[in-house]
C-alpha cells in the first residue's frame, strides 16, 4: 500500500459530541451547579475579584440567584452584573476558552464548557438573556435563543448562535430559561426527592458564599448554608496552616484547617447514642476540598482525598467526628485542582499532591486520638464535651492540630490486634495466667508477650 | 539491647569504608549544588562518627542527633563532640516532625542519615516517607538497615511482607528466590530506592528524587544503605549529572566486605598500592602473610578509605 504525501487523518468535532456525549459526564444537579457557578463568578467580578476569604460578612449580600426547578421547565436568574456583548460574541458560547481569553480573577469557571454542557443536558429550548452596564455606563440587553434540535441539524461550520436584541431585565444580570426539558431532566425535576437533595447540595457546596451574604433561592425558598465548625478548648485546638504553591507558574494559595467537629463514636457500637452519632457522621465528617470558595468535595472519605491509599487507612466509622478543610485559591482558575464537572478533584494535580502529606498528617493524628481514646473513654468524653464550637473562619493559625494526651503516648507506631477465639479456651488461658477473671485484653497482651519472649527473645 | 552496647562502631572496617564513600559523594554534591549551611540529621549513638565526619569533611556546623533510648540520650548528650550538635530524645517518628517546623533548620538543605541497626519495617518506611515529603529542598537523604534475609520471616513469606511494608512498588511477580540469601539485600536496596522515588513522585515533589546511594556492606549481617538527593528544581540536572559521573563513589556494584587487618598487614599491602594490576593472593603470600582473593580485592578497591584507627584501638 502506498500513502500519498499529504494524506491526513480528519479530526473534526461534531455538535452531537458536545450535546450528547460530553453531557454524560455530569449529573443533572451538576448542571445546575455549573450555572450557579457562572452567576457566582459574575458576582465576584462585580466585586472586583480578589482571593476568596473565609469569613462571615455581608460582602456578597447585594447578589442573589433564583432558581426554579420543575417538570415543566427550568430557570435561573441572577443580579450578578450580567454578561457583556463582547464576551457573548467571542467567548461565552465557544467550546473551550481560547488562549488569549482573560479569565476573571479568582473565578471557578476554568474550562469554558460548563454552561453549554449544562444547558444541553437540561433541555432543547433555551433562552439566555443578559442585561449589563456597558463601558459608557448605559444599560444594554441581548438574548441568545437556542433551539438545540435545529442547531444539531448540521455540523458544518460556523457553529454560531444568533444574538438578538432583548428587553432589559429588572436588574443587571443573566436569566436562563430552559423549556422542552430532556426526558431525564423532566423526570428528575418532577421528583421532590431530587429537589430536596439539590437543596442540601446547594446548602453545602455554596456555604462559604452564603456565609458572605450571597442569597440563593430554590423554588422561592432561600437556601440556608451549612455551618462548618470545629471544637476548641479542653486540650483540643484545630490546626490552621497556609502556604503558597504554584502550578505552571500560576500562584496558588493553600490553606488547611481541621480537627474535631464532634465526639467520635463510642467503641461499643450498640449504644443508641453512638448510632445517632454515626448517622450524623455519614453526612458531615471527612475532608472538604474548596476551590476559589466553591466546595467541590464534601465530607469525603474516599481515595480522592487519600483514604485507603498507601500509608493512609481506609475510612472507618471510628474516625467519625473529624473534619478537615483544604482551600485552594488561585487568580487563574486553571491552576486549581478541579475536574471539569467541579464535583471532584483532579487527583493528578501537582498542588493537590503536594498538599496530601499535610492532609495525611492531620488525619493520622485524629486516627491516633480515636485509638487512644478507647483506653481512656470517660476522660476523653469529658474533655470533648468541654470543648466549644468555633466556625472555621474563626480558627486561629496553628501549624498542627492539638488533641488531648489521654495516656502516655507511644512514640513508636503501634499495631492494634483484634481476633476472636472460643470463650472456653480464652477462660482456660486466663486461668493459666493467674485468674479466670483476667480481662480478655490482658490475656491477649500476656499471650503476645509470652510468644514474643519465646520466638524473638528479650529486648 | 541498644546497638551502642553491642558494637564499637569504630571497629567495623566495611561500615567505615561505606561511610567514607558516602561523605565523599556528599562532598561532591555539596560543591556542585552549592549547598550552603547544610544541616546534618542523624542517629549519632554515643560515638558520633558520622557527625565528626560531617563537621570535618563537609564543614557542617548545625547537627541533630536523634536518640530514642533514655540512657542512650544521657550518654549521647555527654559524648556530643561539638557544641553545635543537639541531641533530641525520642523516636525518629516523633523527633523528625519537630525539625520540619523548626525555623532554625527549615529553609536550609539537610543531610539526613537514618542509620537503623535493625531491619526495614513499617516505622522505617514511615520515617522515609516523612523525610521525603517534608525535608527542605536540596536535601540529601540516606537510610541504612539490616539486609539479612532471615530478618524478614520465612522465605515464602518474604515477598508478601515486603508488599505489606513497601506497598505498590513491590512487583506482583516478585519471586521468593529474589528474597533469599544474597539476593535479598539487593532486592531490598532496589525496592527501597523505588519506594523513595515513588513517594517523591506521588507528592509531586519539585525536583523529584535522584537516586544516588546504593551500598551494601558487611561486617556482621549485611547492611543496606540507600538514598538520594531531593534537589530544588533548578538543581535537578546538576544533581543528576553529579551522581551520574563515571567515578561516582556511592554505588559500588559489589558488597563491601573489608578484611580485618593488623597495622602491619595493612601497611604491607598499602605499600604495593596504587597499582594498575589487580593484586592477588600470591602477591600477599609474597609479602609474608595470606588473605583470601576476595579480601585482597576489597582492600585494593577501598584502601584509601580503609580505617587506620581500628587497629590502634584493637
Amino acid at each position: 500500500m502506498t500513502i500519498e504525501a499529504g494524506t491526513k487523518a480528519h479530526a473534526y468535532p461534531t455538535k452531537e459530541f458536545f450535546v450528547k456525549m460530553l453531557t454524560r459526564d455530569l449529573a443533572l444537579s451538576d448542571c445546575i451547579l455549573d450555572l450557579i457557578d457562572n452567576s457566582v463568578d459574575g458576582a465576584w467580578r462585580s466585586m472586583g475579584g480578589g482571593p476568596t476569604e473565609l469569613k462571615q460578612d455581608d460582602g456578597l449580600s447585594r447578589f442573589s440567584i433564583a432558581i426554579s426547578v420543575g417538570p415543566n421547565g427550568f430557570s435561573i436568574e441572577d443580579n450578578c452584573g450580567g454578561m457583556n456583548l463582547d464576551d457573548a460574541v467571542n467567548y461565552a458560547f465557544s467550546f473551550g476558552k481560547p488562549e488569549e481569553y482573560k479569565r476573571d480573577p479568582y473565578s471557578i469557571g476554568a474550562y469554558g464548557i460548563g454552561m453549554k454542557r449544562a444547558i444541553f443536558k437540561l433541555g432543547a429550548h433555551i433562552r439566555i438573556r443578559s442585561t449589563y452596564r456597558a463601558s459608557g455606563g448605559e444599560r444594554e440587553a441581548f438574548a441568545v435563543p437556542i433551539d438545540v434540535n435545529e442547531w444539531l441539524s448540521t455540523s458544518e461550520p460556523p457553529w454560531d448562535f444568533d444574538i438578538v436584541p432583548d428587553s432589559e431585565l429588572a436588574e443587571d444580570g443573566v436569566r436562563i430559561q430552559i423549556d422542552a426539558l430532556t426526558p431525564e431532566a423532566e423526570g428528575q425535576f418532577g421528583s421532590e426527592a431530587f429537589r430536596q437533595n439539590l437543596r442540601r447540595i446547594l446548602a453545602r457546596d455554596y456555604s462559604l458564599y452564603l456565609d458572605r451574604g450571597l442569597r440563593i433561592v430554590l423554588n422561592d425558598s432561600p437556601i440556608v448554608g451549612w455551618q462548618i465548625a470545629l471544637r476548641e478548648g479542653a486540650d483540643f485546638a484545630p490546626m490552621r496552616f497556609a502556604y503558597d504553591d504554584s502550578a505552571n507558574e500560576n500562584a496558588v494559595n493553600v490553606e488547611i484547617i481541621g480537627g474535631m467537629a464532634a465526639s467520635p463514636p463510642a467503641p461499643d457500637a450498640a449504644e443508641p447514642e453512638d448510632q445517632a452519632e454515626r448517622a450524623r457522621g455519614a453526612e458531615l465528617f471527612g475532608w472538604y476540598v474548596v476551590c476559589n470558595g466553591r466546595i467541590v468535595l464534601a465530607a469525603d472519605r474516599t481515595e480522592a482525598t487519600g483514604w485507603g491509599t498507601d500509608d493512609w487507612p481506609m475510612w472507618h466509622p471510628q474516625y467519625a467526628g473529624f473534619i478537615g478543610v483544604i482551600l485552594f485559591s488561585a487568580e487563574n482558575a486553571v491552576a486549581l485542582p478541579l475536574t471539569t464537572t467541579k464535583r471532584s478533584i483532579d487527583s493528578s494535580s501537582e498542588v493537590f499532591r503536594r498538599a496530601k502529606p499535610r492532609m495525611r498528617e492531620l488525619t493520622r493524628k485524629w486516627i491516633d486520638y480515636t485509638n487512644q481514646r478507647k483506653q481512656a473513654l470517660e476522660d476523653a468524653k469529658q474533655k470533648e464535651q468541654e470543648a466549644h464550637w468555633i466556625p472555621i473562619h474563626s480558627v486561629s493559625l496553628r501549624q498542627s492540630v492539638q488533641l488531648p494526651e489521654l495516656i502516655a503516648r507511644e512514640s513508636e507506631p503501634v499495631a492494634n490486634v483484634q481476633y476472636s477465639v472460643p470463650l472456653q479456651r480464652m477462660r482456660s488461658l486466663a486461668r493459666k495466667f493467674g485468674s479466670v477473671n483476667l480481662p480478655y485484653r490482658e490475656v491477649g497482651l500476656r499471650s503476645f508477650n509470652y510468644a514474643y519472649r519465646e520466638k524473638v527473645g528479650e529486648e | 539491647m541498644p546497638s551502642f552496647d553491642a558494637v564499637n562502631y569504630s571497629l567495623r572496617p566495611s561500615k567505615s569504608i561505606q561511610r567514607q564513600l558516602v561523605f565523599e559523594g556528599v562532598r561532591r554534591l555539596q560543591v556542585a549544588m552549592n549547598l550552603a549551611k547544610l544541616v546534618y540529621v542523624g542517629m549519632g549513638s554515643i560515638w558520633f562518627t558520622d557527625f565528626v565526619m560531617a563537621h570535618k569533611l563537609l564543614g557542617v556546623e548545625d547537627m541533630v542527633s536523634i536518640e530514642g533510648n533514655e540512657i542512650g540520650f544521657r550518654r549521647a548528650t555527654y559524648n556530643s563532640p561539638f557544641v553545635t550538635v543537639k541531641v533530641r530524645e525520642g523516636f525518629s517518628s516523633a523527633v523528625l516532625p519537630t525539625l520540619y517546623v523548626d525555623e532554625f533548620y527549615a529553609n536550609r538543605p539537610w543531610m539526613v542519615w537514618l542509620d537503623y541497626d535493625y531491619e526495614l519495617n513499617e516505622s522505617v518506611k514511615l520515617d522515609m516517607r516523612s523525610v521525603i515529603e517534608n525535608c527542605p529542598e536540596n536535601s540529601i537523604f540516606l537510610v541504612t538497615f539490616d539486609g539479612k534475609d532471615s530478618r524478614y520471616g520465612e522465605a515464602p513469606e518474604r515477598p508478601e511482607l515486603l508488599r505489606r511494608v513497601l506497598g505498590s512498588v513491590v512487583p506482583d511477580d516478585l519471586k521468593k528466590e529474589a528474597c533469599q540469601e544474597g539476593e535479598m539485600r539487593e532486592t531490598l536496596a532496589d525496592l527501597v530506592l523505588e519506594f523513595m522515588g515513588s513517594v517523591a513522585a506521588e507528592m509531586s515533589r519539585r525536583g523529584g528524587f535522584v537516586p544516588a546511594f546504593r551500598a551494601i556492606y558487611q561486617d556482621g549481617p549485611p547492611m543496606v544503605t540507600v538514598g538520594g538527593v531531593l534537589p530544588a528544581l533548578d538543581n535537578e540536572l546538576i544533581a543528576k549529572s553529579t551522581v551520574g559521573a563515571d567515578d561516582w563513589p556511592c554505588w559500588p556494584l559489589e558488597p563491601i566486605r573489608a578484611p580485618h587487618l593488623t597495622i602491619r598487614e595493612a601497611g604491607a599491602l598499602q605499600s604495593q598500592l596504587p597499582c594498575q594490576r589487580k593484586l592477588s593472593r600470591v602477591d600477599v603470600q609474597a609479602l609474608g602473610f595470606d588473605l583470601e582473593e576476595q579480601q585482597v580485592e576489597a582492600f585494593q578497591n577501598y584502601y584509601r578509605q580503609y580505617p587506620a584507627f581500628a587497629q590502634i584501638i584493637a
